[in-house]
């Protein structure tokens, strides 16, 4: 429960004839962690090459390619398809033969046809656009070009331009600015240019075509058209083309992955001429099954074993162990890291210490229904691993605010009637007098409680962690550090509490003093608080500048007063303005616009309570992390292990 | 200064706490942006360039919430 699966290192050895029988097997069965073999003359080693792959090998992969480049193009994807009937191996391959080339030849000609239509699409946009800015020129465009004797320019300009040569002149008006053609002969070219450069000219070019450009825009128009509904009608035979054959194509994609990752299996293998041998990972309490499977695909003729662990140099893959409880909690474990084989794996605390942060912040029944019923809509249309283990960690944190918001009577930021705060109050007196504010002094040390049993928690982690993966001195030395950061929190703890008396905690102030105005407990804190330090410098002497994350750590759990506080301050804000000051004034005398102010405010308070749910999530589920990862993994977590990743697929859409 | 009466003061005492926690929030806030800055610009380009750190990036763009969390905390010890 709280470490990862227990791993045994296995041995498989085969005379190369065997090499096939053997993959199949180790796919089918799904639990061997390949070990690659890396060529580097270890000792022991000296004469093993890695394998070749097997003979289909290429075959396979170009067919997957050829495969995978039709699905990308009409976007099937496996997560779309629901595995209603697996199609039989044997079936799939027939038809993989016959059916396949003709379905990639069809799509492929449909691809095609598209690219080629909008190429031509593109094409024509751009002729539409070289005759835009002529559209408003009342000037056939074969009379701009083609001359011999005359130059011809047009463009866009501010003024018009002051020229002393011979010209014609024609000017049309348009959004974009004033076009101007102008004409002149050929002779004066270079003088105009100059000119027309002075005036600031934008020149545009001249359109190669014959007419009215108004005319021609019209034309191209219509032809675009006509390409856009081919293009669509292509589109649609992709999409027929999708729905009739999805479920047939992620089958030939399961089945051509599995074939052609069975085939480069070998690579990860060392072999010699005549056999090869697999090293690699399987769960413990699969050992009998995984040697008794090898023995029988091969008629007895491959050899598997049991090897010793050498914790010191194996990279032991790690694969969480844990109650289906906390199960979608690996999903926050692996987004830090995973843990490594030989340290304590807080999954299940996580699991369980998680929601109880998030419902102390959220903490209020509406919003804890709200969350419950996003993660429970949601799981028809989020369908991947990692997503649905998100949305079973916020149907938890949902449960737990709907509680903790019972438990601080809580609705919308409402009082619930009749029922009191069992917990600190949270209630804000917004918009109108009267009632006590928030029990801020009993909140913030219910929070320096939660601080300090996390922490300690964290600390009893680290003393095990140590206890197990240390030897010798270092391992005294280490487990004393941690009993010595637990005194100093402590002994500070109590030393204040000694001078000060503190709600919800116990009362030390009461003890005569001793020397100096020191009383007991004042003298039991300080010494526990030395003794710590002392612990700590003799581990690592540069671990006292982290001293003061003691007090920081213990008081960054002030958060969950915070933020939960402004959750509510934002809901009494909201109930405030959509009923204080929009419903019941209009109430009062009902009148036609009143009706419409209302529902404004109805407006208002829906939109102001989704807003902070999605806040109250967003900081909740963020604030609880972050105190996992930050305050409370540092005090024993490394993390860093190797995911356990078996050598074989589920099949979804195939069967053998 | 004489003439003030004692409700008077008491008012002005409790505008001078509301004063001091509006500052406590709104100054911590601005220093918890300023921190969140490079840290957050710094997070979008590494989660662009690989997107299974989503996750981490996103952690280590709240870590210096604490800063306007203690702002938050002195501000409700001081009002309540």
């Amino acid at each position: 429960m709280f470490t990862p699966e227990d791993m045994s290192k296995v041995l498989v050895v085969a005379p190369k004839d065997q090499i096939e029988a053997v993959v199949r097997k180790l796919y089918s069965l799904n639990l061997f962690h390949i070990e690659d073999y890396v060529e580097q003359e270890e000792e022991g080693y000296e004469g093993y090459r890695i394998g070749m792959p097997l003979p289909h090998g290429s075959d396979t992969s170009r067919e997957l390619l050829k495969l995978r480049a039709v699905t990308n193009a009409i976007a099937v994807q496996a997560d779309d398809v629901s595995s209603k009937e697996r199609i039989a191996s044997s079936q799939l391959r027939t038809r993989i033969e016959q059916d396949l080339p003709s379905i990639e030849e069809e799509v492929e000609s449909l691809l095609d046809r598209r690219s080629k239509l909008e190429a031509e699409a593109k094409e024509i946009e751009q002729v539409i656009e070289t005759l835009t800015p002529f559209a408003n020129a009342a000037v056939d465009l074969d009379l701009l070009r083609g001359y011999e004797n005359l130059a011809v320019f047009a463009g866009y300009i501010n003024a018009k331009p002051d020229l002393d040569v011979p010209h014609e002149v024609l000017t049309a008006p348009s959004k974009s600015g004033n076009l101007c053609i102008l004409w002149v002969s050929a002779g004066h070219r270079n003088e105009v240019e100059r000119a027309l450069l002075d005036a600031q000219f934008q020149s545009v070019p001249i359109p190669d075509e014959s007419g009215m450009a108004q005319d021609r825009i019209h034309y191209y128009k219509g032809k675009l058209s006509d390409i856009e509904k081919e293009i669509e009608s292509v589109n649609h035979a992709l999409d027929s083309l999708k729905d009739k054959h999805q479920g047939f194509l992620v089958a030939c994609d399961e089945l051509l992955t599995t074939e052609a990752e069975m085939a480069e299996a070998p690579l990860r293998f060392a072999t010699t001429e005549n056999a090869f041998l697999a090293e690699g990972w399987i769960p413990g309490k699969d050992v009998h099954t995984f040697i008794e499977g090898m023995s029988v695909a091969t008629g007895g003729r491959a050899f598997a074993t049991e090897l010793d662990i050498d914790m010191d140099t194996d990279i032991i893959p790690v694969e969480y162990d844990n109650a289906s409880f906390a199960k979608p909690t690996e999903f926050l474990m692996d987004i830090y890291s995973r843990p490594r084989y030989t340290e304590i794996d807080p999954t299940l605390m996580v699991s369980i210490i998680f929601p109880i942060f998030f419902g102390l912040i959220l903490g209020d029944v509406a919003y804890g229904l709200l969350v419950l019923a996003l993660a429970l809509g949601l799981r028809k249309i989020i369908t991947g691993d990692d997503g649905r283990m998100l949305l079973k960690i916020l149907r938890n944190a949902g449960i737990s605010s709907i509680i903790f918001g019972f438990l601080f009577s809580e609705f919308l930021g409402f009082a619930i009637p009749g029922i009191e705060p069992l917990l600190p109050n949270r209630h804000l007196a917004i918009g109108h007098a009267g009632g006590h504010g928030p029990a801020v002094p009993e909140l913030m040390m219910m929070t320096v409680w939660i601080g300090i049993l996390h922490i300690t928690l964290g600390r009893i982690f680290g003393i095990v962690n140590h206890a197990r993966q240390d030897h010798g001195k270092h391992r005294t030395l280490a487990v004393l550090a941690n009993v010595g950061w637990l005194m100093v929190m402590y002994g500070i703890l109590i030393a204040i509490l000694s001078m000060f008396a503190l709600p919800l905690m116990p009362n030390l102030t009461g003890w005569p003093p001793l020397v100096a105005g020191l009383t007991l407990p004042a003298f039991i804190g300080l010494g526990m608080l030395i003794l710590g330090v002392l612990f700590i410098v003799r581990d690592s002497a540069l671990e006292i500048v982290e001293l003061p994350t003691i007090l920081s750590h213990v008081l960054s759990y002030a958060r969950i007063v915070g933020v939960g506080l402004s959750s509510v301050a934002i809901a009494g804000v909201v109930n405030f303005i959509a009923i204080g000051m929009f419903i019941e004034p209009q109430l009062e005398h009902l009148t036609a616009l009143g009706v419409v102010i209302i529902i404004v405010g109805a407006v208002v308070f829906l939109i102001g309570h989704i807003f902070n749910t999605i806040l109250g999530m967003l900081g909740g589920g963020l604030q609880s992390m972050r105190l996992h990862y930050v305050e409370f993994f540092t005090k024993f977590y490394k993390g860093g292990g190797k995911k356990y990743n078996p050598f074989g697929m589920i099949k979804k859409f195939s069967e053998d | 200064m004489a003439d003030m009466t004692l409700e008077m003061v008491q008012a002005s005492q409790l505008g001078m706490k509301a004063l001091g926690a509006g500052i406590a929030v709104g100054l911590t806030g601005i220093a918890t942006g300023i921190a969140e800055m490079s840290i957050g610009s710094a997070a979008v380009g590494a989660t662009a360039e690989n997107k299974d750190i989503f996750g981490l990036a996103l952690l280590f763009t709240v870590i210096p919430e604490t800063i306007v969390i203690f702002g938050l905390v002195v501000a409700l010890l001081l009002l309540f």
